[in-house]
């Protein structure tokens, strides 16, 4: 064991008065903001956000504050707390934190959670064991030293006397928060490491599970939206004449964002929204497209890249005439199409609270949003109902789905806006056309790039120059690869269409253009990409060890002529992944994805099973970007709507997978994101592998693709 | 309207051309069944008419009477189903947004298929979408569930 000193700001306990009695221990910790870069982090602030109550009756509750949205943190935040609490995981009551403002920001993305947590719920389980063991020593008149806590029982340890948890809360309750505690070594981990199957699944198999849509109120109206379908444009003119002959229409309105139509239910508020005939006023954007931004983007002069980061003189290298690779790779936009439309339900209540029901990944922003929303709405004098903009209650469903598009809280400022026409709760939900075209999408990017090779074949010199809206340099980091001459330049490049964090965000596509072009350079090079890798990755042992593990796992350099391999390897948001696509061609399917490898390093592993369902994820996401996603603008609006021509990867189309975990003692890392950034890479250079060709632009289409 | 849903006999009152998915969700209260895409092409909202599976989304309120409607709420009372079960030993959900509805096309399959090769189970499964990417446990899941289902035939 080794010993922490509580930082009593930190953790808190209440008294029992707050929540009925037994003990309570609220804690703190931070979480990251809405565009996370990998390795970023925020201020933590002071005021509790999750809980553990334990009762007199002996059910310990566990408070998780972040966002569910198929990740885990049901499970994962538990198992960190109960762990050093030394309760039997069968006893623990699983419940999500409401959020209280004054309690800190709640923000789940970055793939933050357990790296957040990690020291803070240890902590705080650690905590409150030890004021149950003071608590116990003393009722059996013993010293502390004698005792031991072992599930949900202080032990006296020479006479076997026990005594339960709640018999000793109430004492443990009147006890201050201890000078020192101790937290286990990891060898002593009992609950941190098992696949413990997930606490949320048993309601999601049934139909019991509650989404944002599932909220059911008394008397509640439902409403839906349409936005203008050119970005920034405005309305013209409506004529909802049609609408309003829709038995169970209610209203039809103009908001900031679009016309709302409410009704009885949701196919009626559909069928109004269809029946609306609108005038739009185009605005600035009338003509923009994708195509204009990606040409404006290729055509960008490297020169008027911003340098991020360098090292040695690439320009030097680049322009002394040596065997030089050159590369422009262009990766679209794309939504993010979670299976649940964005949704978010509102009640003025007749006591002038604002109520909110939504799945959110952020329910601090979604505060921050009601209140400016209902702020406006004061100063404009169109409250009738309100009564303080600071009497707003968030409370957060489950998510279906989230990948970073439930950072944003658009939906929440429109349910606020729609519901403070009416006296009943209002649910408002987007129709899959509006969740496609109105995202805030994965940026169009350009990355340039110049190598130089030595004599031998070797890499000498890089230069990269990502270029696209929103681009930030914290974004990017320095290459891994010891290549002596390297340069890192970006440029950012306004446009209307709006962006936003995409799951794995900047490492997604800067990883596709790093990894491919080191096959692009190994390729002019004739070296083995693994070779090279494992070569430059010298002071990268971890990164090193996932190639080595995914490579041997999937069999490199595979047998020509049957299978060709691609390799790429990627740190983010904490964690080393090397992922290996296998290409198979078959009469039938021609060129086709057969299989692939992940092999990742965590640090310290909390739930195998968890990290597992996490990289089969990100794989079938990044599969789904890199062979079918891209979302085009023209005449200023988004030519896709739905499923049909925005597919997605379906059963029939999914690989092998294997997964291999690489545990060791170091520092837990992200697992929501880190598994995404590889694979569009390795699957551009099983393709090189495969054709000698490079894929210049994503996504690919393997059918396409003659051998 | 008297429709039967999940062994029970219930009226709505709705019109003839209202989806089956907002008539369960937003009348019935039954929330299970979820809306994806409104078009058919998700899957979200798959329930079984007379053990077929259909996308309620675009199936009207005028094409279920008569006809009995197996909802997830309907398949146990206790998670004890085998295709059920076997989503929870593998593990299968991770937002579970969907899994209504590939729960119930897996049930669909199995009815019909006692030992489903992959084929099959693509053939079944392909048009229902998962965001999440848990289709290698979709497979896996159906698979152990069909063993479990043999098995209890043989006893």
């Amino acid at each position: 064991m080794k010993s922490f000193h509580p930082d009593r700001r930190k953790f808190l306990k209440l008294s029992s008065a707050v929540m009925g009695s037994g003990l309570i221990l609220g804690m703190n910790w931070g979480c990251s903001a809405e565009d996370q870069n990998p390795g970023s982090s925020s201020a933590n602030s002071f005021s509790p956000n999750a809980w553990l109550v334990i009762d007199d009756k002996g059910s310990v509750t566990i408070f998780v504050a972040e966002s569910e949205m198929g990740q885990g943190p049901y499970t994962l935040m538990p198992m960190l707390l109960a762990e050093e609490l030394e309760v039997e995981w069968k006893d623990i009551v699983v419940k999500h934190a409401s959020l209280d403002p004054a309690y800190g920001y709640q923000a789940t993305g970055g793939s933050a959670s357990i790296r957040k947590g990690w020291s803070t719920l240890r902590e705080a389980g650690a905590i409150a064991r030890e004021i149950l063991l003071q608590a116990g020593a003393a009722s059996m008149q013993a010293a502390t030293a004698e005792c031991k806590a072992e599930q949900g029982k202080i032990i006296h340890i020479a006479s076997g006397r026990k005594i339960p948890y709640r018999e000793l809360v109430n004492a443990a309750a009147k006890l201050p928060i201890p000078e020192k505690a101790r937290l286990k070594e990891l060898h002593e981990f009992v609950i941190i490491g098992q696949s413990i199957p997930r606490t949320d699944i048993p309601e999601k198999i049934n139909g019991k599970a509650r989404f944002g849509m599932d909220i059911k109120l008394p008397d509640m109206l439902y409403a839906t939206i349409t936005h203008c379908p050119v970005f920034g444009g405005s309305i013209q003119h409506v004529d909802a004449s049609r609408t309003k002959k829709i038995k169970g229409v209610i209203d039809v309105f103009e908001i900031d964002e679009g016309i709302v139509v409410v009704a009885s239910d949701t196919w009626t508020a559909f069928k109004g929204k269809d029946a609306l005939e609108i005038t739009w006023n185009p605005g600035k954007n009338a003509t923009l497209s994708s195509s204009q931004i990606a040409d404006r983007l290729k055509n960008l002069p490297p020169e008027q890249g911003e340098i991020t980061w360098q090292e040695g003189d690439s320009g030097a290298i680049l322009s002394s005439g040596k065997t030089i690779v050159q590369a422009d790779y262009i990766q679209p936009l794309q939504a993010h199409i979670p299976l649940e439309t964005m949704n978010c339900t509102a009640h003025f209540r007749d006591d002038g609270k604002l109520q909110i029901w939504v799945p959110t990944q952020s329910p601090s922003k979604a505060y921050e949003t009601a209140k400016l929303t209902s702020q406006s709405i004061i100063k404009r004098g169109l409250n009738k109902l309100f009564g303080s903009d600071d009497d707003i209650e968030i409370q957060t469903t489950l998510l279906g789905g989230g990948f970073g598009r439930r950072l944003k809280q658009d939906f929440v400022s429109q349910a606020v806006q729609i519901a403070q026409r009416f006296k009943q709760p209002v649910q408002l939900v987007w129709t899959r056309e509006e969740d496609v075209q109105h995202d805030f999408y994965h940026p169009l990017t350009v990355h340039k790039m110049r190598g130089a090779l030595d004599k031998n074949g070797l890499p000498t010199a890089w230069e990269l120059l990502v270029s696209g809206s929103k681009i930030s340099a914290s974004g990017i980091s320095p290459p891994p690869y010891a290549i002596p001459n390297t340069r890192v330049m970006i440029k950012n490049v306004g446009e209307a269409i709006p962006r936003g964090p995409w799951r794995s965000v900047f490492a997604h596509y800067n990883a596709f253009a790093m990894e491919h072009f080191l096959d692009e350079m190994a390729h002019a090079g004739k070296q083995d990409p693994l070779d090279l890798r494992i070569r430059l990755l010298e002071k990268h042992p971890r990164l090193q060890k996932a190639l080595q593990a995914a490579a041997t796992s999937a069999g490199w350099p595979g047998k020509a002529g049957s299978s060709y391999l691609g390799i790429a390897a990627f740190s983010s948001f904490g964690s080393h992944v090397a992922e290996v696509v296998e290409l198979r061609r078959s009469e039938k399917q021609g060129l086709a994805v057969h299989k692939v490898t992940c092999a990742i390093d965590c640090g310290v592993v909390i739930n195998p099973d968890i990290v597992k369902q996490q990289m089969e994820g990100s794989i079938i996401y990044a599969l789904t970007a890199a062979l079918k996603s891209k979302i085009t603008v023209r005449n200023g609006q988004v030519e896709q709507s739905n499923f049909h021509n925005y597919p997605i990867l379906k059963i029939d189309e999914t690989p092998e997978m294997e997964v291999i975990i690489l545990s060791n003692e170091e520092e837990p890392g992200g697992i929501g994101e880190p598994g995404v950034p590889p694979l569009a890479p390795a699957l551009a250079n099983a393709v090189l592998a495969a054709t000698g060709k490079p894929v210049r632009e994503l996504p690919v289409n393997l059918s396409a693709i003659k051998l | 309207m008297q429709i039967r849903i999940n062994g029970s006999s219930i009226t709505v009152d709705a019109p003839e051309d209202m989806p089956l998915l907002w008539v369960l969700r937003d009348l019935l209260n039954l929330t299970g069944t979820k809306y994806g895409c409104g078009m058919g092409a998700c899957g979200s909202c798959t329930v079984l008419l007379d053990g077929e599976p259909v996308r309620s989304c675009i199936t009207v309120l005028a094409d279920v009477q008569d006809k009995e409607i197996l909802t997830i709420e309907g398949l146990s009372k206790d998670n004890s189903h085998p295709v059920q079960q076997s989503w929870l030993e593998l593990q299968v959900p991770q937002c579970g947004y969907c899994q209504s509805g590939q729960i119930l096309s897996a049930v669909a399959l199995l009815n019909e298929t006692s030992d489903p090769d992959d084929e099959e189970i693509n053939a079944a499964m392909s048009d229902v979408l998962c965001r999440c990417g848990t289709y290698p446990r979709i497979r896996k899941a159906i698979k152990h569930a069909a063993k479990t289902l043999r098995k209890g035939e043989e006893t």
